[in-house]
C-alpha cells in the first residue's frame, strides 16, 4: 500500500499526536522527502576548522548526494557534488583530505579546487577544441554559508539566507556550543555507521527525555560514568515490570529522572527538548556556562533551557559533550549516523582529555547509551513494513494540549512537565515541508502559535 | 655447549613463548565468546589502553592519516575502570542491546611476536570476529590487533590494545561486544 493516494495532512494527527508509521517506510515519501526537505533546506556540511588549509576537503552528504567541501586557495569555501559531469564517476573517492585538484580517474577530466573543468584529454585530438569546458564544471550547491564556523548548504536558489532559516532558535542551538570558548574546534576523526532504520526515528529520539531511564537503565545502573546516577530515586514506573517480575521503580535512577522541561520552538521544524538547567547539573560541571561571552550570546532562555537542540531536518548538537550528529537518510530503511566532536582551541591537556572521554564513551556505536538506541530504532523501522502492524499509529501524547506557549525573547518556549511537543513540532513541520509548500508559506505554518 | 645446541635452545624458547601467547589468545577469545566479561577484564593491566582508532579512506599519498591516534576521536578509548564499567553494563540484565545476548566467535590469526623485552612482548594478531543478533542479523568485523603484553606474576596481561578495523564507515548499528 502506498501513500499516494492519501492525504498527507491525514499522516500526523496534532489533535490526537498520533503519526502514521507508514511515513518511516513508503517509498513515495522518502523520496517526497528528498525533493521537499534534503533537495530545499539548508543542510550541515561541516566544521570550518576541518577544512583549515587551501586545498583541504571533506566529503558531506545532502540526502543521497554527496558534496566536496573545499577550502580555496582565497580561503573561502565552496561544495560541489562529487559526480563526474562526463559520466558520473565520483571526482574523489577519499573521506576526506588534501588536494591539489580533483581528477576523475575515469577519462581523466579535470577540475580545479572551485569545481571549475580545466583539464579534459584529448581536448584538441579527440574533441577538436569543441566542448565549451566553461559549461560543465562540478554542479555546485545553490548557496553556502557558516554561522559561527558552523557550514551549511542548499539546493535551493530560493531558500532564505541561512541566519533567516536558522532562526533565533538554531541560532541559540549553535550558540550553546560555539560560545563555550572563545574558538572551537573538531577533533580530528568522525565517526561513521549505519543502522538499518528511518531516519526520522533517530531523529524523533533527539529530545526524547522518557526513553533514557529504560532504554539506558544499564549505563546508569552500573556507573560507568560519573554523574549518571545522581541518587537513588524512586519514580513512577506505572505498573512497569522486568519479565522476572522486578518493578521498575525499584531500580537506580539518575539524571534522566526528568519533570521540569524548558521546551524551545522554532520556526522551519528548530525546537530546544529537555529538561531545564538546574542542581542536577552539578554532577557533570559546566563551567564554561558563567562565561561571561556564553551568558551574553545564549540570553535568558538559552541559560535556562538544557535539553537537545535540534536543528531540522536531521542536527542534533549535544551541548553537554560538545558534540554534533546527524542523521543522514539513504534509503527509507537504511540511516547513516555521523558524529563530530568539539573542544576549544586553548583547552589544557586534562580539558581536552577529560572532553575526549566524555565523548568517545557516551555516543557513537560503542557508546553506553547509543549501543541500546539503535535497537529501538531498527525494530520500530522492521515493524512499520507489517500489514497490520503498520496500522497502529507512533504515539506522542505525553502532555499534549497542556503545553502553553509563552513568546518572550524573540523565542517561544513552553515550560512543563516532560512532554513529546518536541517531536510533535517536528512531525507538524515535516508535514508543512513534505506538501511542497512556499518558503512563504512554509515560514507561516512552522511558528509557533499559543499552545501545543 | 656447541653453537647448534645454544641455537637449538633459542628455537625451542621462540616456540615455547609463541606457544604460550597463542594458548593466551586461545583463552582470551574464549572467555569473550562465553560472555565472561569480568574474566576477561582481569586479563588487562590497571595501565591498560584499549583502543579502537577511527580509519577513513584516504587516498594513498596520504595513507599516514587513515587512522586516527589517541587523543584523537575513537570507537573505543579505554581505560581499564571503564572496561570494568562496561563489563558491570553486560552483566547488569537491563543491557538491552545484548539481551537476548549476540552469539560470538572470535576467531584469532596470523599471532606474530614483533618484539621482546625485559618483561614486554609486542604482539600483532588479525581476527574475525563474527556475531548473529536476534533471529536474522549478521556482523562481522575482521582487522588486526596490536598488542603490548606484559608478563606478570599471574601469567601474561594486555598493557595496552589498539584495535585496527578494516571498515571505515562502521556497517553494523553497534558495536556491543569487544574484539
Amino acid at each position: 500500500m502506498t501513500i499516494a493516494s492519501d492525504d498527507i495532512r491525514q499522516l500526523i494527527r496534532l489533535d490526537t499526536g498520533e503519526i502514521d508509521r507508514r511515513i518511516f517506510v513508503d517509498e513515495e515519501i522518502f523520496e517526497l522527502e528528498m525533493r521537499e526537505i534534503f533537495g530545499r533546506a539548508w543542510l550541515f556540511l561541516c566544521h570550518e576548522t576541518q577544512i583549515p588549509k587551501p586545498g583541504d576537503f571533506f566529503e558531506a552528504t545532502m540526502g543521497r548526494d554527496n558534496v566536496l567541501v573545499v577550502r580555496q586557495r582565497d580561503r573561502s569555501i565552496k561544495a560541489f557534488l562529487n559526480t563526474c559531469t562526463h559520466r558520473g564517476n565520483a571526482v574523489c573517492r577519499a573521506e576526506e583530505g588534501n588536494t591539489r585538484n580533483f581528477m576523475c580517474t575515469y577519462h581523466g577530466w579535470t577540475f580545479d579546487l572551485a569545481g571549475d573543468l580545466v583539464g579534459v584529454p584529448g581536448m584538441e585530438t579527440y574533441y577538436g577544441n569543441r566542448l565549451d569546458k566553461s559549461k560543465h564544471g562540478l554542479k555546485k550547491v545553490s548557496q553556502l554559508d557558516s554561522y559561527k564556523g558552523f557550514v551549511f548548504a542548499t539546493f535551493d536558489p530560493t531558500a532564505p539566507p541561512l541566519e533567516e532559516f536558522l532562526g533565533a532558535t538554531g541560532r541559540l542551538s549553535i550558540d550553546l556550543l560555539a560560545e563555550r570558548a572563545d574558538e572551537m574546534e573538531v577533533i580530528p576523526g568522525v565517526q561513521k555507521f549505519i543502522v538499518d532504520c528511518n531516519w526520522k526515528l533517530p531523529t524523533d529520539n533527539i529530545p526524547d527525555w522518557y526513553h533514557p531511564q529504560i532504554t539506558h537503565m544499564s549505563a546508569v545502573s552500573s556507573d560507568v560514568l560519573p554523574g549518571l546516577r545522581v541518587q537513588e530515586e524512586i519514580v513512577d514506573g506505572g505498573g512497569a515490570k522486568t519479565p522476572d517480575g522486578q518493578r521498575i521503580e525499584q531500580l537506580p535512577q539518575g539524571r534522566f529522572t526528568v519533570t521540569d522541561c524548558v521546551t524551545v520552538l522554532g520556526e522551519y521544524g528548530h525546537y530546544i527538548g529537555g529538561p531545564r538547567n538546574g542542581p542536577r547539573d552539578e554532577a557533570t560541571p559546566r563551567p564554561w556556562r558563567t562565561r561571561p561571552g556564553f551568558v551574553e550570546a545564549v540570553g535568558p532562555v538559552g541559560m535556562e533551557a538544557n535539553g537537545h537542540p535540534s536543528i531540522f531536518p536531521h542536527l542534533w548538537i549535544v551541548t553537554s559533550s560538545g558534540q554534533v550528529s546527524v542523521r543522514i537518510p539513504r534509503a527509507a530503511n537504511k540511516t547513516e549516523i555521523w558524529w563530530w566532536g568539539f573542544r576549544p582551541k586553548n583547552a589544557s591537556d586534562e580539558e581536552k582529555a577529560m572532553l575526549l572521554a566524555h565523548q568517545t564513551h557516551v555516543f557513537g556505536p560503542a557508546g553506553i547509551l547509543e549501543q541500546e538506541d539503535g535497537e529501538n530504532w531498527a525494530q520500530g523501522t522492521m515493524h512499520s513494513y507489517g500489514e497490520h502492524s503498520s496500522q497502529i499509529p507512533h504515539l506522542l501524547k505525553m502532555n499534549i494540549g497542556h503545553g502553553q506557549v509563552i513568546h518572550e525573547h524573540g523565542l517561544a518556549r513552553i515550560e512543563s512537565a516532560l512532554n513529546e511537543h518536541p517531536q510533535l513540532w517536528q512531525y507538524a513541520s515535516w508535514q508543512a515541508w513534505i506538501s511542497g509548500a512556499s518558503w512563504d508559506e512554509l515560514l507561516r505554518r512552522t511558528t509557533p502559535g499559543d499552545r501545543m | 655447549m656447541t653453537i647448534t645446541e645454544r641455537s637449538d635452545i633459542r628455537t625451542i624458547e621462540t616456540l615455547l613463548l609463541q606457544h604460550e601467547v597463542e594458548q593466551f589468545y586461545y583463552e582470551e577469545a574464549a572467555l569473550l565468546d562465553a560472555h565472561q566479561y569480568d574474566h576477561w577484564v582481569d586479563l588487562f593491566t590497571e595501565d591498560t589502553h584499549y583502543f579502537m582508532p577511527i580509519r577513513r579512506t584516504m587516498s594513498r599519498r596520504q595513507l599516514d592519516k587513515e587512522f586516527t591516534k589517541p587523543g584523537e576521536m575513537a570507537f573505543f578509548d579505554d581505560t581499564k575502570e571503564i572496561l570494568r564499567g562496561r563489563a558491570r553494563k553486560f552483566n547488569s540484565g537491563t543491557a538491552w542491546a545484548e539481551d537476548p545476548p549476540s552469539r560470538t566467535r572470535h576467531l584469532i590469526t596470523n599471532v606474530q611476536i614483533k618484539q621482546i623485552e625485559e618483561d614486554e612482548l609486542e604482539v600483532s594478531s588479525n581476527f574475525l570476529l563474527y556475531r548473529t543478533r536476534l533471529k536474522s542479523e549478521v556482523d562481522q568485523w575482521v582487522g588486526r590487533r596490536q598488542d603490548r603484553l606484559r608478563q606478570t606474576d599471574g601469567g601474561l596481561r594486555i598493557a595496552r590494545r589498539y584495535i585496527f578495523l578494516d571498515q571505515t564507515v562502521l556497517l553494523s548499528r553497534n558495536l556491543s561486544n569487544f574484539f
